[in-house]
């Protein structure tokens, strides 16, 4: 295999599937606060809330429709540059796509256009029940999404035929294979985290320049609420999910950690500077013990460096026609342990703010602290470079496998796309998504800007233009 | 009946799906700077695709889906062959997925002379390119052993493609402009009673062209698994056709679509016969082709997706009818609409 043609491959899937993934999460999470916000509106007749739901409804859009055009080439580029990996997997693989697009994307998709232009022909409840069916139909789109992804993470519910490649065995051991339910409810948790976040920093953003507005108030209410209730539980469900990657991928627990040798009372490291040549943190700083105690609240118990992790995998698939892995065919290890230290430091970073957040809302103060305001404000986006870290964290941590245990990324590629047209289209990617991501932002500001110079949020998108 | 002939007629089902209900919205696109004459009456024509061509897109993506599940490789010879040109697709439908929530956040008239201009290049795009991938995979493509294909871009780009891009291309065009005559009034609809007559007469002509064409390119076709009456599918699209001159001059709003709906039935029927039971014949020997069988998933696979898909289409199509039923059979501007 030409090596150059895998490296712009993978370039490519990582940029595509990076750009895709900035979107999807504030579909599925501000898709549940929307359904909290019209709901409160639905059943209290409160217009404010109507306000709320219609503004965000705006910026909702603008966000879903990236997301959906990045999306399209999520499903066809298995085909194009990873033809070898469709091949062997496809049998597998290719269901939960499938599914999904028959069970989710078109509840989302035919929904979506019923809420954001039906606002005139539906009744308030049957138009509730439409964004609650886009919330509803985005996050079972996220379930056969994460079944697909955390089937290659630790793929079950298959066996190897005759012929050498892997068919199903049993379709709910591949649904619900073991790291299924805790990625799962980690990256939803992600979304809505996120989302809480993005409604906050916006409300604050408003609240800076009028602290008298009304309906930000009652958004920033709801956010604050739903955030601290989700970026605490996701602390918990971080570390179950921590915990199955220490069962089932030792190889990447040791590099999130930056272990290289196993080691009782192993520390939990909280900063190095791991480099693979030399097999070694260089300066670092860690809690003895702590994670030996973390991975089997046992802070005695021993836990597997990358050499042995190395070693462990490649004695236990010997039967499998993968080639034996060396270190040299990992990724570098500081990657994955600063993804991972950087998206966990974030993450308790975000439930201060909350917490923070939901001590001054109780106080009757929150309204009043241009500081903490300015803080949301400035908080907006982090939990969006959290999720994208998290996401760096599975898939670089995965690696060389793309199917972990069961296939490598070498043997994944394409055979037959060669260099020319990978750089061409990489280089049109690059474009396309600036593109498109300027467009966005710059869409997202005109909103914003728009409704602080008293755009009423009850008028459509070209009210003055309509018939 | 086994589940590989299923399949290959399911997978054939979602094909026409998204050519009956997603091809509309590439021909509206297509017309778009044609036949509205300013930004009021292009408002009312991307309305009338406005609040369901995000559900209609679904079904490619369930077509994707559906391929790779059931014919693995069939999905993975064909897209990595079709390299750049699935590329090119897959840009083409980013920027029209965009455009028309795009188009309507800001008033400026350069802003959105650029997203129809947008809106028609990629649904004309789209709509060509479709058939001449298609045409190419009837003529055969060349797969080697291993059932690769390491052809470029340009060799896509011959006689039989570009009559076959045309094909599809005349044919969203003129399913657009029925769509069009349904779901308008006026002076728009006027116009695309003109469109749906034209586009009909080119699809006829181009259809004959390309039968007339095939037994040249692609000999196969005339010895498909159905004999006589497997000759004879092709006649569908033809009547079709005919219905949609016949009746786009009538005072009917919905007959020209429904003979519309005919002639795909017709295109997509004719697709499914002159390539059964292969999927991707190659061109190199015959060999080394894909057919239902040797491109498949095993069996639970491909029962688990049955099992799904007779549960989730019924579910899609509610979806759907209620979707179409909020927004009535004309278009109507409120100040939500794009």
């Amino acid at each position: 295999m030409d090596s150059t043609a895998l490296l712009l491959a993978r370039i490519q899937f990582g940029m595509t599937a990076f750009f895709h993934f900035l979107y999807p999460p504030l579909t599925i999470g501000l898709g549940l606060l929307l359904v909290i916000t019209e709901g409160i509106y639905v059943f209290t007749k409160d217009q404010e809330y109507l306000r709320v739901t219609r503004f965000f409804a705006k910026l909702f859009a603008i966000n879903f429709v990236v997301g959906v055009a990045s999306g399209i080439v999520m499903e066809f580029q298995f085909g194009t540059n990873w033809a070898q990996y469709s091949s062997f997997v496809g049998a597998i693989f290719g269901s939960p796509l499938a599914i999904e697009g028959l069970f989710a994307f078109f509840m989302e998709s035919i929904f979506v256009g019923v809420m954001l232009l039906g606002w005139n022909r539906l009744s308030a409840k049957a138009h509730w029940i439409s964004t609650i069916l886009v919330a509803f139909g985005s996050t079972l789109s996220g379930v056969w999404i994460l079944v697909a992804n955390s089937w290659m993470q630790t793929p079950a519910g298959y066996k190897i035929g005759s012929n050498g490649i892997p068919k199903m065995t049993n379709f709910w051991h591949m649904v619900f294979n073991p790291y299924f339910p805790s990625e799962f409810t980690h990256v939803i948790m992600g979304a809505w985290e996120y989302s809480a976040f993005f409604m906050a920093g916006v409300a604050a953003w408003f609240l800076i320049k009028n602290n008298k507005d009304m309906v930000m108030r009652k958004a920033l209410k709801v956010a604050v609420i739903v955030g601290v209730i989700v970026a605490c539980g996701q602390i918990i469900v971080g570390d179950i999910g921590a915990r199955e990657v220490v069962k089932y991928q030792p190889t990447k627990l040791a590099m999130m950690e930056a272990l290289w040798h196993s080691q009782k009372y192993a520390p939990e490291t909280l900063f190095a500077l791991p480099n693979n040549a030399t097999e070694s943190n260089g300066p670092q700083i860690g809690i003895p013990g702590m994670l030996s105690m973390l991975s089997y609240m046992n802070p005695s118990a021993k836990v597997m460096g990358l050499n042995a992790a190395i070693r462990y995998i490649n004695k236990k698939d010997s039967k499998l026609d993968h080639t034996k892995l060396t270190l040299a065919m990992f990724p570098p290890v500081w990657i994955v342990f600063w993804s991972f230290h950087i998206m966990m430091y974030f993450g308790f970073y975000f439930a201060l703010v909350m917490l923070i957040a939901l001590y001054l809302l109780l106080k009757d103060k929150l309204f009043d602290s241009p500081k903490m305001l300015k803080l949301l404000w400035f908080s907006t986006f982090l939990p969006l470079i959290a999720i994208e870290l998290g996401w760096f964290t599975t898939e670089i941590g995965r690696q060389p496998f793309t199917v972990y245990g069961l296939l490598t990324t070498v043997d994944s590629v394409s055979k037959n796309v060669n260099v020319l047209d990978l750089g061409l289209s990489v280089v049109m990617f690059v474009l396309i998504y600036i593109t498109l991501a300027s467009f966005a932002v710059y869409l997202f500001k005109r909103e914003l800007k728009e409704r602080s110079q008293g755009k009423d949020e009850l008028a459509g998108e070209s009210a003055k233009a309509a018939n | 009946m086994n589940l590989n002939i299923l399949w290959f007629i399911l997978v054939a089902v979602i094909i026409l799906g998204w050519s009956v209900m997603d091809g509309f919205d590439y021909g509206v696109g297509g017309l778009l700077n044609f036949i509205a004459k300013n930004d009021e009456e292009k408002r009312y024509v991307i309305n009338a695709i406005g609040p369901v061509w995000d559900g209609n897109q679904v079904w490619l993506i369930l077509g994707g889906g559906a391929v790779f599940a059931a014919f693995p490789l069939v999905y993975a010879s064909i897209f990595s062959g079709f390299y750049l040109a699935m590329m090119l697709v897959v840009w083409l439908i980013i920027f029209r997925a965009v455009s028309f929530e795009f188009r309507s956040k800001v008033e400026s008239a350069k802003w959105r002379n650029f997203w129809d201009a947008d809106i028609t290049v990629t649904g004309l795009g789209i709509a060509l390119l479709l058939g001449v991938a298609i045409a190419n995979i009837l003529m055969g493509i060349p797969l080697n052993k291993e059932h690769i294909d390491y052809q470029s871009l340009f060799s896509l780009l011959n006689i039989f493609g570009l009559v076959g891009g045309l094909i599809s291309l005349s044919m969203f065009l003129m399913h657009g402009s029925t769509y069009l005559i349904m779901k308008t009034e006026g002076d728009v609809q006027q116009r695309a009673r003109a469109f749906a007559k034209g586009f009909a007469v080119a699809f006829i002509i181009v259809t004959l062209l390309f039968l007339i064409i095939s037994p040249i390119f692609a000999p196969r076709l005339l010895g498909n698994s159905f004999g006589v009456i497997g000759d004879l599918v092709p006649v569908i699209m033809l009547i079709g056709a005919i219905g949609v001159i016949l009746t786009a001059g009538s005072s009917s709003d919905i007959k020209p679509f429904a003979y519309s709906i005919v002639a795909i039935i017709g295109a997509v029927a004719s697709l499914a016969v002159g390539i059964f039971p292969n999927i991707v014949p190659s061109s190199i020997n015959t060999k080394y082709s894909l057919n239902i069988y040797n491109s498949a998933s095993n069996h639970l696979t491909l029962l688990v997706m049955l099992i799904a898909t007779i549960i989730g289409l019924p579910l899609v199509l509610i979806y759907a009818i209620y979707a179409y039923k909020k927004f009535g059979l004309k278009v109507k501007m409120d100040d939500s609409s794009y």
